[in-house]
């Protein structure tokens, strides 16, 4: 059964993904796309002719999106939060490394800022992961879901988690990596086709790794965890709509200002 | 391949340029996109990228500045795509038409498929022109086109372009 569901995680992803862009149109009064527009917009891309500045480029973003399936697949089988964290910031790596490996303005400013974001998002989800253990004794994941909720132990944790989401799934005041109008998407400027069909599929990946985050606060209660996904993901979408973008250095002392001191002073909290 | 042409059709990402336009129709494109009208209803997205979009929409009389940036944005857009001239300048250099520092519309530089009449073009006429610009795009054909004009860093490589060499031998092909 979990293997169906590991097999179908881009799907699910795209899905989410297609449910916040109509959830983003009706939120400012308009139509919006239909539910299944991701899939269209891969069919379509699938059907563009390729263009490719050299071999390696084009082949790191296909191993993005391979190890991120990855490390969503390790949080389906339910091992080690830690060894799914450090999983998926070599998937980041990977793109990081795509985006210096063409001569590309916007493709290095692209992937300076990735790497600006991955120092501030880090080590907060792994203060998370540790709050986890403090709490359950495992990093195991498994483990971690047979507790009974965290939300009332580690709500500053919480707290610190919801800071860091938009980073990860790309939102304003966060999307920096990607800042449409300013550096024209970043490290997927020089993709094309097949290949930015890829990371067009990994930003659904990302989607469900950072909300099993969320998800893993409910416990052994699933639907407390469903409760906390459906609620950050509004929360988010709202802001997202409501804020805009704000300086990249000023979102990693945003970060490391409010987001780290929470989990910090949580994690102390619980260790006193 | 067969199965993957009519979504073409569902999603239709626009670059837009603007050679040398006033603002209004730009505006205009601005206010189709906008909530009130809404094309992303149709799956549209403002990209940004030629590199990843579909349709070419582009505003203005071609002014000498900006028609080197047209051909070379024309020629980064991958195959299949469609051009589409918003406006009167575009169409037919409108006010402009026979002045000394503007080309009289870009089709004496890049084929274009869809013409847009109005100064400015309405919001409407622009959804009906990327309506049927879907349409042209589902019945095109993945073979590389030319633009009928080369500027600058491109004509100096010119035909050492592989772009260009592949063009030819497709040409080639279908003869």
């Amino acid at each position: 059964m979990t293997w169906i569901w590991i097999v179908l995680a881009p799907l699910l992803g795209g899905l989410i993904y297609g449910g916040e862009r109509v959830l983003r149109a009706r939120m400012q009064r308009r139509q919006g796309p239909p539910l299944l527009q991701p899939f269209y917009d891969m069919f379509k891309l699938l059907d563009k002719r390729t263009l490719i500045l050299h071999a390696p480029h084009a082949l790191l973003a296909v191993a993005h999106f391979f190890v991120l399936w990855f490390t969503v697949a390790a949080i389906f089988l339910g091992w080690n939060l830690i060894y799914i964290i450090f999983l998926h910031l070599f998937a980041q790596i990977l793109l990081i490394l795509a985006g210096y490996s063409v001569r590309s303005v916007y493709s290095h400013l692209g992937a300076n800022r990735e790497l600006l974001m991955v120092v501030a998002y880090e080590p907060v989800l792994i203060l998370v992961a540790v709050g986890f253990y403090l709490i359950s004794g495992s990093f195991e994941i498994t483990t971690i879901l047979q507790g009974d909720g965290y939300w009332h132990q580690l709500p500053l944790l919480f707290v610190a988690l919801l800071i860091i989401v938009p980073i990860k799934v790309k939102k304003s005041p966060f999307d920096i990596g990607e800042a449409h109008q300013e550096i024209v998407g970043g490290i997927e400027i020089e993709y094309s086709g097949v290949f930015y069909e890829f990371l067009y599929m990994s930003r659904f990946l990302e989607y469900l790794f950072i909300y099993s985050f969320v998800f893993l606060f409910g416990g052994e209660s699933y639907w407390l965890g469903a409760v906390l996904v459906a609620g950050v993901f509004l929360l988010v979408n709202l802001v997202d709509n409501a804020t805009a973008r704000v300086h990249a250095a000023d979102m990693v002392k945003i970060v490391y200002g409010f987001a780290m001191s929470f989990a910090i002073i949580n994690i102390l909290g619980v260790l006193l | 391949m067969k199965f993957f042409t009519p979504f073409r059709k569902k999603s239709p990402w626009i670059l837009h340029y603007n050679a040398g336009s006033c603002n209004g129709c730009d505006i205009e494109i601005l206010a189709a996109l906008g909530p009130k009208f809404d094309l992303e209803r149709f799956g549209v997205i403002n990209t940004g990228n030629p590199k990843q979009s579909d349709i070419f929409l582009v505003t203005g009389p071609v002014t000498y500045r900006s028609r080197e940036r047209l051909v070379e944005l024309y020629t980064q857009i991958p195959e299949p795509k469609v051009v589409v001239a918003v406006g009167s300048c575009t169409t037919t250099g409108g006010v402009f038409r026979g002045m000394y520092n503007v080309e009289d519309g870009i089709d004496r530089y890049i084929p274009v498929d869809v013409y847009i009449p109005g100064c400015a073009s309405s919001p409407q006429l622009i959804i009906d022109a990327l309506v049927k610009a879907g349409e042209i795009l589902e019945s095109k054909s993945k073979a590389i086109e030319k633009p009928f004009k080369l500027f600058g860093a491109i004509e100096t490589i010119g035909n050492k372009l592989s772009r260009l060499n592949m063009a030819k031998k497709v040409h080639d092909d279908e003869d």
